[in-house]
């Protein structure tokens, strides 16, 4: 699908080698499916595979140091922020953590006035069901309809020119856990949503909506009966320990499965030639992993399926077992890549694990594995079985004080997305280098509250630096640069057809790098911490701007929104790796917009 | 907001009225949600609780005192319910908040004295704190707080723990 631009070229260059920037005329015709007009972002990574790159070229390396404040708007909710905005046909939608309140913004009048709001009724008492901060990750727009999800599990669609509620599909129930927090995507007549809650042991899924009613097309679970995997004929895992009838109940002791987690709370891609759905799902319910004996099939689980039926076409579980909470809910970027000199169709992640997943997107094989931040809870990925080579003392159990496991349970990066480069062909990354004491501890299951099981500390990995910005090269599987950040880089990524790339920093700095070398061409100071992932649009005027949210909290910035940090355990282990963030960024809830003058 | 209300009646006899004051109130809709940790809500739940201006459960239940506070042994015993029964879930083990907010701090949403503590935990707050009237002995409650109490003192029972690294080092 992204054959032309993807396969062809040679590795990229060192940066010093770099011509500069040349406006490329036809850099907005690159294929990319699902992709709106060049100045419109309608999808949460605005084309189906994710690659959140956008061909407006009018900030450059040479000019981006000129950008400057264009306008901003305080939503009111000072929480953490995640997600990313719209901007469809002169208009830019926001979407609020709890109680989700969506803003349209009309771009076409000076300071951007609302159009409308929207402000749905959304369960307060959803907040407690939500284990890591309030957040939501944004909407999808497709046939005139805005989509998201409240925290309280209703997917709601509204007429985009009105506000209107067109539809609102109840999915889930609070009182056993369930909470919604991702992106739906929208392809064609369909939208995919799933639920969060994998630290109140909930049972995750997928399900399929109609656009155009809200009525539920298809569901799939990750633990479970084969039946409600949707697990039958078309399913062909490539390896052997994947095989065989009802795993997502075998590979469990007892009923386990039915609070075995393997939520949905991510990104979800499309690669419309295979006609696949992808995403990844999160941890097995508890955290303790001896109360759960076995595979725990299909946590921790990348899948491949028919979006017409939610047929499970593979799956590729990357740690079976899961004893450190590495979801493997991060996105999954579909790019037609030259590896080892074949041409190959690869899905891929940068895993919470630590490592780089290329994957066969047609087969569900490893292709390869190889780490980006420092790793030692196994030592690398067996090819023959796709099994992780665990590393014996970093495995956790009941009782027992584990320490120094690398990556920490946030990950190497967690949900913010990274971003792909049709032009320099390399992938952007934000990245998280912390390390961490587990303990697993005995605990009951209580429907509606916490099922963890796990006492955590984090802190910093090796260097200090708690997070870094970085460029990888997918084909020759190496770091090209990295920009280190005092604290885990938790915004998304945003790269350009003028090479230059955009993330944001917890202290609340926002940066332009030059896409080539990592240099940094300019830094902004918002109000807080950033959390969201920047976008670019072209404005009424035909100006290029880039927005991004700036609001601290989430699972990595609680600790700003009140906790004590003499509990080193609070925040599941986080509060301990951010006890100075509180000096450095506090509560705020704000979209800003950039321009160059 | 009617279950929540049910359970907080069956739950201890001494908030039996105090509790289906709220439910009565809260029924007729001038319950609404509020966010954020500082800001009391300004419903009939929390005015029953004392936060706003209003009548104090002290006074319409009388003096309402933790009979367990200083007490070793159920200090022990809370700790150990805090846990069992998942508040720590919410609250983190050592209680400095994740889900929910910090108890070792000074602040208290919905009051701090035994009588507000305690009805906070039986009768649930809207913002996500569940109702354990009904779920939890009375006397449990009051061991749990007195536990609560000792948070951040010398007379804490189980201290928190200190990470093995400041910095993690691989080995050579």
């Amino acid at each position: 699908m992204l054959a032309t631009a993807a396969c062809a070229g040679p590795a990229p260059r060192r940066a010093e080698a770099e011509p500069p920037h040349r406006p490329s005329p036809d850099s907005s015709l690159i294929d990319q499916p699902g992709a709106p007009q060049p100045g419109e972002w309608t999808l949460p990574g605005r084309d189906y595979a994710g690659t959140r790159y956008s061909p407006l070229d009018q900030i450059t390396a040479a000019n981006a140091g000129n950008l400057r404040l264009a306008w901003s708007f305080s939503t009111g909710f000072a929480r953490g922020f995640e997600g990313q905005p719209l901007v469809v046909a002169g208009m830019m939608y926001v979407v609020t953590p709890y109680p989700n309140k969506v803003f349209a913004i009309d771009l076409s009048r000076p300071g951007g006035p609302l159009r409308w709001s929207y402000t749905p009724p959304t369960d307060p008492a959803s907040q407690g069901e939500a284990c890591c901060d309030v957040v939501n990750r944004g909407a999808s727009y497709g046939d005139g309809k805005i989509v998201f999800n409240r925290l309280d599990n209703v997917t709601v669609a509204l007429d985009a020119k009105t506000g209107r509620v067109a539809w609102q599909t109840t999915l889930g129930d609070i009182a056993k856990g369930e909470t919604m927090t991702m992106a739906p995507l929208i392809v064609g007549n369909r939208v995919f949503v799933g639920n969060s809650g994998g630290e109140m042991g909930v049972r995750g899924w997928i399900t399929a909506l109609d656009l155009g009613s809200g009525k539920v097309l298809w569901q799939a679970t990750h633990t479970g009966p084969d039946l409600d995997v949707k697990i039958g004929p078309r399913f062909k895992p490539a390896y052997d320990w994947l095989k065989g009838k009802d795993r997502g109940v075998s590979s469990w002791p007892g009923e386990q499965w039915k609070i075995g987690g393997g939520t949905v709370w991510g990104w979800v891609t499309y690669d419309p030639e295979l006609d696949l759905l992808f995403y990844g799902n999160g941890n097995p319910g508890v955290w303790n992993p001896d109360l759960r004996p076995g595979d725990n099939l299909w946590t921790t689980a990348i899948f491949a399926r028919d979006p017409a039926t939610g047929e499970a076409v593979w799956a590729y579980p990357t740690t079976p077992h899961d004893s450190w909470d590495y979801d493997a809910i991060n996105e999954n970027i579909p790019l037609d890549l030259t590896i080892g000199g074949r041409p190959r169709k690869v899905l891929l992640q940068m895993g919470r694990t630590g490592y780089v997943y290329l994957l066969d997107r047609q087969t569900g094989q490893v292709i390869s594995a190889t780490p980006f931040e420092h790793v030692n809870w196994s030592s690398g990925v067996d090819l023959k079985t796709g099994r992780p080579q665990v590393a014996k003392d970093k495995e956790t159990h009941e009782g027992v004080n584990t320490t120094g496991i690398c990556p920490a349970a946030t990950g190497a990066k967690d949900q913010q997305p990274a971003a792909f480069s049709f032009r320099t062909k390399l992938i952007y990354s934000p990245a998280t280098n912390l390390c961490m004491d587990y303990k697993g501890t005995s605990v009951g299951y209580i429907a509606g509250t916490p099922y963890v099981g796990a006492e955590v500390m984090m802190y910093p990995g090796p260097g200090g630096n708690r997070g870094e910005f970085i460029a990888w090269d997918p084909v020759a599987a190496r770091k090209v640069w990295a920009i280190p950040e005092r604290f885990p880089v938790w915004t998304g990524a945003l790269v350009t057809g003028g090479d230059v790339a955009f993330y944001g920093t917890m202290e609340g700095w926002f940066k332009a790098v030059d896409a080539r070398n990592g240099k940094v061409l300019w830094q902004l100071k918002t109000g807080s911490g950033t959390l969201g992932n920047p976008i670019t649009y072209l404005g009424p005027d035909g100006k290029q701007y880039v927005a991004v949210y700036s609001g601290v909290g989430g699972w990595s910035g609680a600790v700003a929104l009140g906790l004590d940090t003499t509990d080193p355990t609070g925040a599941l282990g986080f509060v301990n790796g951010m006890k100075d963030l509180p000096s450095y960024s506090q509560p705020g809830g704000t979209v800003y917009v950039f321009a160059l003058p | 907001m009617s279950s929540r209300c049910r359970s907080a009646a069956v739950g201890a006899g001494m908030l039996a009225l105090l509790a289906v004051g709220a439910c009565t109130q809260g029924a007729g809709g001038s319950e609404r949600p509020v966010r954020g940790r500082s800001m009391p809500a300004a419903d009939s739940t929390s005015r029953a609780a004392g936060v706003n201006p209003g009548i104090h459960p002290a006074v319409v239940l009388g003096e309402l005192r933790n009979p367990y506070t200083g007490d070793r042994s159920a200090i022990a015993t809370g700790q150990m319910l805090f846990n069992a029964m998942n508040c720590a879930g919410c609250h983190s083990g050592y209680a400095g908040g994740g889900m929910g907010p910090s108890l070792r701090d000074s602040t208290w949403i919905y009051g701090n004295s035994d009588a507000q503590i305690y009805s906070t935990i039986v009768e649930g707050r809207p913002n996500g704190m569940p109702a354990w009237g009904g779920k939890l002995p009375e006397e449990q409650i009051w061991k749990i707080i007195a536990y609560l109490r000792t948070l951040g003192t010398s007379n804490e029972p189980v201290k928190p723990p200190k990470p093995a690294y400041t910095v993690y080092q691989p080995p050579k």
